[in-house]
Formats: structure tokens, C-alpha cells, sequence
């Protein structure tokens, strides 16, 4: 039987007179990746302090691993990673050393830092200094020191903003493995492609309340439209597209109807992003 | 708290401590100042000449001697005491009473005064010694001095040698700089690059952050002290003494600095309040300076508690029950500090 990693109930934070969370609930269950996403001032970061401890809530709680965080902050942070988005290593200290340092805060025993350092693709670059490292180099390190606990649930913001490809790719490949080794993951990201191949569930928070929570091909079913986006040559010799909205009552007629009258030349399915979804639920864009 | 995880967050600090500026600023410029001075003046310290006495029969010498002010007279139980002493410069000249000594000068016999003189001692304090012991000496035989000396001093005779007025300034430099500037610029610069964040979701509790970082400023501060009471020779018979009052004025500072850093949100913020507020740290050294300004103003001050049982011990040769009222208030005010801190830490972890 599935246990819940992280169960939020009605948390809720005000700066001042500003609601940045309001009352929003939640499970996440062991294993599971949980895309956690919305525009900037949604409340994501808010909501991720008050899970990680950073931040106790002024209404409701929230239990991680059957804890509850602001009672017993220190005990859940034992158990949890977490990469940030902004980079908080020490600069002036070599990859390694950074790595072994929250290792022994942690009390890790027989801790491979070397190890960890090539997982990241760090390999012959863990003695350098941080400093003389690139943004890219940078987030994987901030990627590993997540990982040296091997924890039992991860919080990793927007941890491919900014990257290359290559990058970015290699965290994706960290990341699901360490929902293979059983880690939860708590995802934070703008990334709706990102979101879409790594979560199971996403969940939409705007202005401080979760809009929407399910699995990205539940809420494109339940939100988005399908087409078919066709290009065709016109009678005066152009080339122009024509859509059709799938899984109507007329969708077969009209499909018959563009191959009969028209000189197809390309055909392509095409069903709604996240984003689409997000606009739709929102009105407005998750970059905003 | 844990201190397996203080030890490991000390060690941190005082591996990557040397690589920042304000950790070399704070070692360098105290040093700079007393080795500049040191040229200058020659020592920071009371150059009175030291003499240590063993007297085994309450010898009228020791009296005159002690009833002096020109010198700084120290007792010793033993012979082996006086000679170890003078060896390490503890005293200019050591000298040794027998139990007879008045008896026999008073009659005329003959008897012996040993004399040990420490090799590094200058002339001046030498010529002045022996002059002073003959005196003392003639003075128990009963035989006056077929000169009468008429003194007349010249100058302001209150004033005080630069040199020993700017010895609180550079002790008080060496010590608030090392303890208060390294944990505070520290705890700033950790919050400012956000790493202290990082350590915030660890096991790591603020409280360890908070000591650990106290403890480098305590450390630094009290090696401060101590290295510039030695290159000024200020280090003899109290130096264990000395070094307990530095350690304990490190404390003081370490706190306030460690306070400092959780009140101040960036570096330059840092920096503007130390300037305004370094008046009111070296106000007891600025007041000790301007001997016109009245002394009891220095004791408002929280540092003129830090500073004055230094000077007490280092030039006047006081002892602990000498400086005990001192103590007492410093103690008292690292208690307040310490109080304030974990208001701080508590306010800090609920808030979290």
C-alpha cells in the first residue's frame, strides 16, 4: 500500500496584509514525482518553507513522512534534500569539499563524495574551486549536495532553470533516478515540458490557492482540445492550414470533407501543453 | 545541540576564515598598529622598572621598596622563584634578602645581597635599580645621604607617556576586531550568499551556527590579546591571569558580534553600523588618551570592563582580587548578551 510522503492541510502564509498561500491541501504519496507549478508570486517558494521547515504556517500544517514539520523541524530536514534555485553553495570551497561538509552535518558514514561528483558529471572537477565553476556545473553541484543524505523525499526548485540541453537533460536523468531508488520528489519548475515527462501529478497554484492537482493527461482531457493541424495547397496555388477540433460529432465529416476538397500536404495531431491548460484555468501565462 | 556538528562547523570557519578580507583585516591592522608603535615608542607597556624581591626576615628594604611608586615591586617565596623570573624578564633585577640582612647592615657586619639582573633589561632600568637598592640599603645602616637633592619636575607631571596611553586603544583593537567583526562579517556574508539557508535544512540548528562562529571570534580575539601583550612584554607573572581576562573580553565580544550578525542584513549595513557605533567601543581607550576628559566617564561603557583589568594586571601588577569588581560586571554582561542571544535563536526557530 502506498504511504504519503508529504501531506499538506489548509496551509496558509500572509506577508503583512499579502496572502502568499491560501489554505491550499495536498497529499504526495511515497515515490511519486509531484510537479508543483505557477507564475512567479504564486506561492510556490512560500509553500516549499513552510514544507522544508524553513517557515512555520500561520494556519493548518504539514506532515512529512508522518512528521509534522513545525513541531519537529530539525527531524523531518534529517530525512529531506533540498536544491535551491538560487545558488547558496560555498564558493570558495572545492566541489568536494562542499559535498562532504553536509555530509558530515548530516552525519553520513563512509561517504563517497568522489562517487557522487562523477553521478553528476562532475568528474575531474570536484577538487576545483566552486567559483571557477559554470551555472550549469554549479546547479548539478547544488543537485549532489541534495542527494548526499540520500534522501527520503527531494525539494528541487526549478532545478534546470537556465541550463543547456545537455544540462538539463542530466538532471532530468538524476532526478528519475532517484524516484527509482524510492525518493519523492517535489518538483518546482516552469518547465510545462519538464513537468510533463517527469510528474505523475501536477499541481497549478496561482495566487497563493492550487487551481488544479492531477495527472498531466487527466487535466489535458479535462481541459485541453485535440486538432488536427493540416497544411494544404489552395485553389490559388498557396500554401495555407486549416485545424480541425478533434472528438466532436462533426470531426469525421469534417476530415472527410478537407481530404475531399483540398490537396493535403502535411497532417499533424496536436494536443494541449500544460500551459494551454494553465491559461485556460487562469487567464494568464505561467512566465508572467 | 550537538557538538560533534559545532566542532565541524568551527573547523569550516577556520579553514576558510583566512581566505576573508575581514578575517585578515582583523589580525593584520591590530598588529600593524602595535608593531608601528612598538618601533615608536619602543613597548606599549609601563616601562617602570620591575624589581622582585625574596625577603625571609621582613626586611625594611622590601618596605621602602614597596612604598615607592617610581618602581614595580614584585615578591617572590623563593630563590629558584626570583631566578626563574628574571630569566624570563618577569623583573629587571631580582634580589635576595637573608634573614639577617637588617640585623647585620644595622651593626655594620658584613653580609651578601644576591642579585640576579635579567640580560635583556636596558641600562636606565639597571642604573635606576642599583640606585634605588643603595638608598634603601644606606637607609638601614642609619647613614645619611651626605647629599640633599632638591627635585623639581618640569612639565606637566600628571601626563601620562603616549606610549601607555595608546596600549587600551590597541589591546581593545586586537580584540573587538577578531571578536566581534569575524563572526558578525561571517554570519552577514552567510546570509547575504545564502548558504546560511542551505545549513538551515540540515540538521544543523541555529544555535550551533551561532557558536561556532562565536567561538572563532572568542579564539582569534583572545590569541590577538595575547600575541600583542607579548610583543609589548607584557607577559610575566599574570599571564595566566591576563589570559583568562582576555578570554573573557572575548566572549564579550564574540556575543555582541555573533548579535550583530543576526541583526544586520549585509555587509555594508555591517560596516556603517560599526562605524557608528565604534566610538562607543573605544570610548574607554579615547577617554584613558585625554587624561582632561574625566576617567569615571570610561565606566559607562560596557568595554571599559573588558580593557581596565588588562591594564591593571599588565601595568600595575594587580591581582585577581585587585580586578574582581571588574570581573564581576563583564561577567554580568556576558550574561546579558548570552540571554539576548538565545531570545534570538528561540525567536529565530519559531519563526522557522
Amino acid at each position: 500500500m502506498t504511504q504519503t510522503a508529504i501531506a499538506a492541510e489548509n496551509l496558509t502564509y500572509a506577508y503583512g496584509k499579502l496572502l502568499a498561500v491560501d489554505d491550499i491541501s495536498f497529499d504526495v504519496a511515497e515515490g511519486e514525482i509531484l510537479g508543483f507549478l505557477g507564475p512567479n508570486g504564486a506561492g510556490k517558494s512560500t509553500t516549499v518553507k513552510m514544507l522544508t521547515g524553513q517557515l512555520r504556517p500561520q494556519w493548518g500544517y504539514a506532515r512529512l513522512l508522518g512528521i509534522d514539520v513545525a513541531s519537529q523541524p530539525k527531524k523531518v530536514q534529517a530525512q529531506i534534500g533540498v536544491c535551491f534555485e538560487i545558488n547558496n553553495l560555498y564558493e570558495t570551497m572545492s566541489g568536494i569539499e562542499n559535498l562532504v561538509l553536509f555530509a558530515k552535518l548530516f552525519g553520513v558514514k563512509d561517504f563517497d563524495a568522489p562517487a557522487l561528483i562523477k553521478r553528476v558529471g562532475l568528474d575531474g572537477r570536484g577538487e576545483d574551486k566552486v567559483e571557477r565553476y559554470s551555472k550549469g556545473m554549479k546547479q548539478r553541484l547544488m543537485v549532489a549536495r541534495a542527494f548526499v543524505n540520500q534522501p527520503k523525499i527531494l525539494f528541487l526548485d526549478e532545478p534546470t532553470e537556465g541550463l543547456d540541453p545537455t544540462s538539463a537533460q542530466a538532471i532530468r536523468t538524476l532526478i528519475l533516478e532517484e524516484q527509482a531508488r524510492g525518493a519523492t520528489v517535489f518538483l518546482t519548475t516552469h518547465d510545462m515540458y519538464e513537468a510533463d515527462r517527469l510528474c505523475r501529478r501536477v499541481a497549478f497554484i496561482d495566487q497563493g490557492k492550487i487551481v488544479a492537482l492531477d495527472t498531466p493527461r487527466e487535466l489535458k482531457q479535462q481541459y485541453g482540445q485535440r486538432i488536427i493541424r493540416a497544411e494544404v495547397v489552395a485553389a490559388d496555388g498557396s500554401l495555407q492550414t486549416r485545424e480541425i477540433v478533434l472528438d466532436r460529432q462533426e470531426t469525421p465529416g469534417e476530415i472527410a470533407a478537407l481530404f475531399e476538397g483540398e490537396r493535403v500536404v502535411t497532417l499533424h495531431t496536436e494536443e494541449a501543453t500544460l500551459e494551454d491548460i494553465f491559461i485556460q484555468i487562469t487567464g494568464r501565462g505561467l512566465v508572467s | 545541540m550537538k557538538l560533534r556538528r559545532v566542532g565541524i562547523l568551527l573547523f569550516r570557519e577556520l579553514v576558510q576564515g583566512p581566505k576573508s578580507f575581514i578575517f585578515i583585516f582583523a589580525v593584520v591592522v591590530p598588529l600593524a598598529l602595535t608593531l608601528a608603535v612598538t618601533l615608536i615608542f619602543g613597548t606599549l607597556f609601563s616601562e617602570k622598572p620591575r624589581l622582585g624581591i625574596v625577603d625571609a626576615g621582613s626586611s625594611q628594604f622590601t618596605e621602602s621598596a614597596t612604598a615607592t611608586d617610581a618602581f614595580t615591586v614584585h615578591a617572590y617565596a623563593s630563590e629558584t622563584d626570583l631566578r626563574d623570573a628574571t630569566a624570563r624578564g618577569s623583573v629587571h633585577i631580582g634580589v635576595v634578602l637573608p634573614p639577617d640582612f637588617d640585623a647585620r647592615v644595622a651593626v655594620g657586619e658584613a653580609t651578601t645581597m644576591v642579585v640576579y639582573v635579567w640580560g635583556e633589561s636596558q641600562l636606565r632600568d639597571r642604573a635606576a635599580l642599583a640606585a634605588a637598592i643603595s638608598g634603601w640599603v644606606r637607609h638601614i645602616a642609619g647613614q645619611e645621604s651626605p647629599v640633599r637633592i632638591v627635585t623639581s619636575v618640569l612639565g606637566d607631571p600628571v601626563v601620562l607617556p603616549w606610549e601607555e596611553r595608546l596600549l587600551p586603544f590597541v589591546v581593545m583593537m586586537g580584540v573587538i576586531l577578531g571578536g566581534m567583526m569575524i563572526p558578525a562579517s561571517s554570519l552577514v556574508t552567510e546570509k547575504q550568499e545564502q548558504t546560511l539557508t542551505a545549513l538551515a535544512i540540515t540538521p544543523v540548528t541555529m544555535g550551533e551556527v551561532f557558536v561556532a562562529k562565536g567561538l572563532v571570534g572568542v579564539i582569534i580575539s583572545t590569541l590577538m590579546g595575547m600575541i600583542i601583550l607579548a610583543l609589548n612584554r607584557a607577559l610575566g607573572d599574570g599571564t595566566v591571569l591576563l589570559a583568562g581576562i582576555l578570554l573573557l573580553g572575548a566572549i564579550f565580544s564574540a556575543e555582541a558580534g555573533v548579535l550583530m550578525g543576526i541583526l544586520i542584513k549585509d555587509i555594508n549595513a555591517l560596516f556603517a553600523t560599526v562605524k557608528v557605533i565604534g566610538l562607543l567601543l573605544y570610548a574607554p581607550a579615547l577617554i584613558y588618551m585625554f587624561l582632561e576628559i574625566p576617567q569615571w566617564i570610561a565606566r559607562i561603557f560596557p568595554t571599559y570592563y573588558m580593557i581596565q583589568p588588562v591594564i591593571e594586571v599588565s601595568q600595575h601588577g594587580a591581582q585577581l582580587s585587585d580586578v574582581m569588581g571588574q570581573l564581576i560586571v563583564l561577567l554580568a554582561l556576558i550574561a546579558v548578551l548570552g540571554g539576548v542571544l538565545a531570545l534570538s535563536e528561540r525567536r529565530q526557530r519559531n519563526a522557522g
